[in-house]
């Protein structure tokens, strides 16, 4: 079994939890296997998410805010609004593509915010003299005592709601995961004979880093990026639940889902397709990381 | 070992001085003068500036820092900017509630995922442990809030088997207690438990690859009794440390549980105080939070340096 | 065996972890009350929905609505109340003399009523009361008691308090939380034990949950129908309906989300009450700076505002459309909702006179349920009649106070202001956030207040249709008194507009 602890690789928040174990391994030593079902489920999943938010900028049936007094609270199956309209006449529909949009923000920059600053600091502590690394792996630990609601709220409350600085902050709560996996990660590469040859052959820390370490976790930074994607958008709509999510009027699913509760009696389905477009989009991503982990890790090799 | 002891218990005090620190400074950028919000909008100038004197918020930061952390030292957690009362009191108030609610999900989330997680493990790749899998998936991408706000509408509001929300403390009325614990509990903890079967079946899967398991095999024993003779014990190890930190993060993390079924923990006190601007209320509870975590990282590396004796060396 | 022993061990942690948790119980009471929950059974017991909680019991230091709405009137009293028509009566006062020049007032008191620390309650507990809001009250509420020169005591029931001017608000601000009569012994501690001489006692407070109150068995006037009264504290109005559908409240106190009434109407265990309030949800102008300074700027936005689907939208019909700033229970109301109906194509040509659509407007909203919903239906009228406008919504309180009612850092933003009688404290002052400066306005509402009463209401009518007509701000609805109980729940007010949830009338029929 490894030697380095397995720590939850995610914000553990009960919300924002859901962080399945990216296991440690490296993708250069992989056997490739064909990919799963899961892996097919979980990319058509995030395709549809990304094809919904790409049509959503070419076209929406109405404008997603357009407030119209005339047609509120639409049934689904309306004429001219197929989902139906919100209490403030709005299409859902609309909102629902450019919620779409939302999200892939939502995850793209907490998983870009967490990426940037976890792989290169999680190959740096795999490479740099001992004393350093430690440092930094400490350092990264006391991170891990913020949850990410709390560092949510918090800079919420600094730098004013909205949905970038919720989704910073969400990314800097993921830091830890990111390095964590990248460092042991490396440190396997970097115990490889290749790598131990390029040395010999006299490379600086600088080309292995970028020509043998980076290369071979990417597989892991991928699969950690899935999961992380998910975790950002429960995040999402966890705190527009609480207040501290996207702002109007920009739409946003989490933010229909806690506008939709007054209306929970007479009109379920306006909580009902923003809770399925959300717990759909973070089992696509859940699913597409499971299906890329299934490829990538060599230990889960059938043993039958 | 004793000398890596020491070490983990230096690393351990010098985490909680940055950690005070950090919560210290960021409690200075928040936006909004305390005393300002906490008198309300048609405070006078005056009392402003009283308020400011009387809770020290005139004095240099430093100075202001140093009597928050040696107060903290002697458990002294100080008295509330808006509602001037002893802090103290009231966070361990909360902190029973939570604890109740998070303990509770925790065991149950326990109780589902040991053996669903195993199973999925057992029958990795077959129908069965697929489904499971999925169903996990499903449970794991299910917002805690939603989950709460379905069941109070079926159980509560439309069955009316349980009270929709509230809370009573158990001293009090015990089967109330009991009734309103259940649908929170069972929110918080399904979710969880979702989560907790994944670490679970990575935990077993890794177990079974072992060489002890395999050797177990090779004797003879069958899949399920090498797994229960051999493998149970040591995949619970990064599984009940994954539970420690759950605990831990959750104590925060359940305030959205908190929020929909109107129970006063920690972490709804904590949301209320941000708002209220009580900074030294809300650094308190943070410090607790990141204490609780540390404390926990600690113990776990402690835990890790009794059993496995490639880590007594320090090559971590 | 290291394997044993790591089982072992999480075991222990893991049982650890329950027992603490498990002894941890003793709960969260901060005395041994009996506690509110199950108050559905018990006949004498009722347990009230509200939603905000307040942050600490003294209203003396503290701010905000949430205090008075649950102590005044119920454990504090006043010299004079308000009734459901806006008239003042007798309270703890029986009677009171105005003298001709309307300088002195002299009351007399009634003579058997009693603090809860035991204590008769004098003209001297009034008189120190009265003062103590002039000395040591900390709100910049307690500016309604400048105007007293002077509070003594004649007899132990007879009280004079003389005036530097005459003033009609004085005597109606001493029916508010200003006018509550406490002891010299009783307020050493009023953030957290507050003595009054009222039907109720304070009894526990479990923060974050809930209000206890106790009837008090020595009371001097009509002792009141329920002997135990909690009000309970919820942050989501959702949570709040399903407490009284699932029976753990009798009645919800102020209903925050209109649109879920539906669940109750029709349902006979249910009975809806709906009437008026003091609060007016005003679309605010910074009357200070370009662009809303142009007097045709603000006429086009309130031509642009469709008041009636708004509504409709908003708050889901209900509430009242007001035309200024005045609800209907004031003395000097009057319709003026006819003077600028919604009125597209003025609202365009306006804005194209004003060349307002150049730069994008803010409208910068409190983060709170009635301004976010209304926020966005704001901004789609503004924009259809060719306004830019960008929605901002900041965390409320901190943040909203900072930005837009201390630094006047908006263009528009929408807030009820729920005081009773408060044109002359958000239009009067060119000093408040609205940043209204209106010379012959200010004049008026001095004139008003030092007049007789009838001049009083004529004054007031012309300061509120000047102050429509200025278009100073858009007053965008009445927020209405929305009320559900349990059937057989008796005297619940139609109209909330005092600052109390007043318990005294209620019983269970």
């Amino acid at each position: 079994m490894s030697s380095e602890p397995i720590r939850p690789t995610g914000p553990l928040d009960a919300p924002v939890s859901a962080a399945p174990v990216v296991d440690v391994a490296v993708a250069g030593s992989a056997v490739r296997r064909r990919p799963g079902a899961s892996f097919f489920v979980g990319a058509a999943i995030v395709v549809l998410v990304a094809l919904m938010a790409v049509v959503s900028f070419v076209w929406t049936p109405y404008d997603p805010t357009f407030v119209d007094a005339a047609v509120r609270l639409r049934g689904v199956g309306d004429p001219g609004h197929l989902l139906g309209t919100d209490k403030l006449g709005r299409d859902v529909l609309s909102q629902i593509l450019v919620g779409a949009r939302t999200t892939l923000f939502v995850g793209i920059v907490a998983v870009g915010v967490a990426g940037v600053i976890g792989v290169p600091l999680g190959v740096v502590a795999a490479m740099a003299p001992r004393w350093l690394g430690e440092t930094l792996m400490r350092g990264i630990d006391l991170l891990l005592a913020f949850p990410a609601l709390l560092l949510a709220i918090m800079f919420s409350a600094v730098y004013g709601g909205s949905t970038l600085v919720a989704m910073v902050a969400i990314g800097i709560a993921s830091v830890p995961s990111f390095v964590r996996l990248v460092r042991s990660g490396a440190m396997q590469v970097l115990s490889t004979e290749y790598v131990l040859a390029a040395r010999a052959a006299g490379r600086g820390p600088w080309a292995i880093g970028l020509r043998h370490v980076l290369p071979n976790v990417s597989g892991l930074v991928i699969v950690q990026a899935s999961v992380s994607f998910a975790i950002a958008v429960l995040a999402e709509a966890a705190l527009s639940f609480l207040g501290y999510g996207t702002p109007p009027p920009t739409p946003s699913w989490g933010r229909m889902l806690q506008e939709s509760q007054e209306l929970l009696f007479s009109a379920p389905r306006l909580a009902i397709i923003p809770g399925i477009a959300i717990a759909l989009a973070v089992l696509g991503f859940n699913l597409l990381g499971d299906g890329l982990r299934d490829h990538y890790d060599p230990r889960l090799e059938d043993r039958r | 070992m004793l000398l890596q002891i020491v070490r983990r218990t230096a690393i351990l005090l010098a985490s909680l001085v940055v950690s005070s620190v950090l919560v210290f400074a960021f409690m200075v950028l928040l936006p909004g003068d305390p005393a300002r919000v906490a008198l309300g909008v048609n405070a006078s100038e005056s009392a402003v500036t009283q308020l400011r004197q009387e809770f020290g918020l005139d004095r240099p930061l430093v100075a202001q820092y140093l009597s928050w952390v040696s107060g903290l030292v002697r458990f002294d957690l100080g008295t509330s900017y808006v509602s001037r009362a002893e802090i103290a009191p009231q966070i361990v108030d909360r902190l029973q509630v939570t604890m109740w609610l998070v303990v509770c999900a925790m065991l149950l989330a326990v109780v589902i995922a040991v053996p669903f997680g195993t199973l999925m493990a057992l029958r990795h790749r077959r129908p069965s442990g697929l489904a499971l899998s999925a169903l996990s998936q499903v449970g794991v991408a299910v917002p805690a809030f939603l989950a709460g706000i379905l069941l109070i509408t079926v159980f509560a509001v439309k069955l009316q088997w349980l009270p929709a929300n509230g809370w009573t403390p158990p001293n009090e009325n015990p089967t109330q207690f009991l009734r309103q614990l259940v649908l929170p509990v069972l929110s918080l903890g399904l979710v969880q438990g979702a989560v907790l079967t994944r670490y679970v079946r990575s935990a077993i899967l890794d177990v079974q690859r072992e060489d002890y398991i395999r050797t177990a095999r090779a004797k003879g024993l069958g899949r399920a009794r090498a797994l229960r003779r051999h493998g149970f014990r040591n995949a619970a190890i990064p599984v009940v440390t994954v539970l420690a930190l759950q605990l831990a993060t959750l104590l925060i993390g359940a305030v959205v549980v908190e929020r929909v079924f109107v129970i006063p923990g920690l972490g709804s006190l904590l949301l209320d105080q941000v708002s209220n601007r009580d900074l030294i209320f809300v650094q308190d509870v943070v410090m607790l939070l990141v204490f609780a975590v540390l404390v926990v990282n600690f113990v776990v590396d402690l835990l890790y340096l009794v059993i496995d004796p490639r880590l007594k060396v320090g090559a971590r | 065996m290291k394997h044993i022993r790591i089982g072992t061990a999480a075991a222990s942690v893991l049982f650890l972890a329950l027992t603490a948790a498990c002894s941890a119980g003793s709960g969260t009471s901060t005395s041994g009350g009996t506690g509110g929950n199950g108050g559905a059974g018990a006949d004498k017991n009722l347990t009230v929905g509200l939603v905000a909680e307040p942050a600490s019991l003294d209203f003396t230091t503290k701010d905000g609505a949430a205090i008075p709405q649950a102590l005044l009137d119920n454990v504090y009293e006043t010299l004079v109340k308000v009734d459901q028509d806006g008239q003042i009566k007798p309270a703890l006062a029986k009677a009171w003399k105005v003298s001709d020049d309307g300088k002195t007032y002299t009351f007399d008191l009634v003579d058997n009523a009693k603090f809860s620390d035991g204590q008769a309650f004098t003209a001297k507990d009034a008189a120190f009361s009265i003062d103590r809001v002039k000395k040591d009250w900390t709100v910049s509420l307690k500016a309604s008691m400048d105007v007293v020169q002077d509070a003594k005591a004649v007899s132990d029931t007879q009280l004079q308090v003389t005036l530097n001017k005459p003033s009609n608000n004085w005597l109606y601000k001493m029916s508010t939380r200003v006018g509550a009569m406490m002891t010299e012994k009783g307020v050493a501690d009023l953030a957290t034990k507050p003595v009054g001489t009222g039907p109720y006692v304070f009894q526990t407070w479990k923060r974050g949950d809930s209000i206890s109150l106790k009837a008090n068995p020595s009371y001097w006037g009509t002792k009141p129908y329920f002997q135990q009264v909690t009000l309970k504290y919820f942050k989501d109005p959702t949570a709040l309906n399903n407490a009284l559908l699932t029976g753990t409240i009798n009645v919800i106190g102020t209903v925050q989300a209109p649109e879920s009434l539906a669940q109750f109407e029709g349902n006979d265990k249910y009975e809806i009450i709906e009437g008026t309030t003091n609060g007016e949800v005003l679309l605010s102008f910074n009357n200070g700076k370009a662009p809303f300074n142009d007097l045709k700027v603000r006429q086009a936005a309130r031509y642009a505002i469709d008041h009636k689907a708004l509504l409709d939208t908003c708050w889901a019909g209900r509430g009242t459309l007001i035309g200024s700033m005045v609800p209907p229970t004031d003395p000097w109301y009057e319709d003026l909702t006819g003077l600028y109906p919604h009125d597209l194509a003025k609202a365009k040509a306006l804005v194209a006179e004003t060349n307002a659509a150049a730069t994008p407007v803010r409208l910068r909203i409190p983060s709170l349920p009635y301004a976010v919903s209304c926020g966005q239906v704001v901004k789609s009228q503004l924009e259809q009649a060719g306004f830019k406008v960008t929605l901002d919504q900041l965390e409320f309180p901190a943040v909203w106070l900072t930005t837009v009612f201390t630094d006047a850092d908006y263009d528009m933003s929408i807030v009820a202001h729920v005081e009773p009688r408060d044109l002359p404290a958000v239009f009067g002052d060119p000093k408040y956030y609205t940043r209204y400066d209106n010379k012959q306005l200010q004049a008026d509402l001095a004139a008003a207040d030092a007049g007789t009463p009838e001049e009083q209401v004529t004054l007031m009518k012309k300061a509120a249709k000047e102050l429509s007509q200025d278009a100073a701000g858009d007053f965008l609805f009445l927020l209405p008194n929305l009320i559900v109980a349990e059937k057989g729940i008796t005297g619940l007010p139609k109209n909330a507009i005092t600052e109390s949830f007043d318990l005294t009338g209620l019983a269970r029929s």
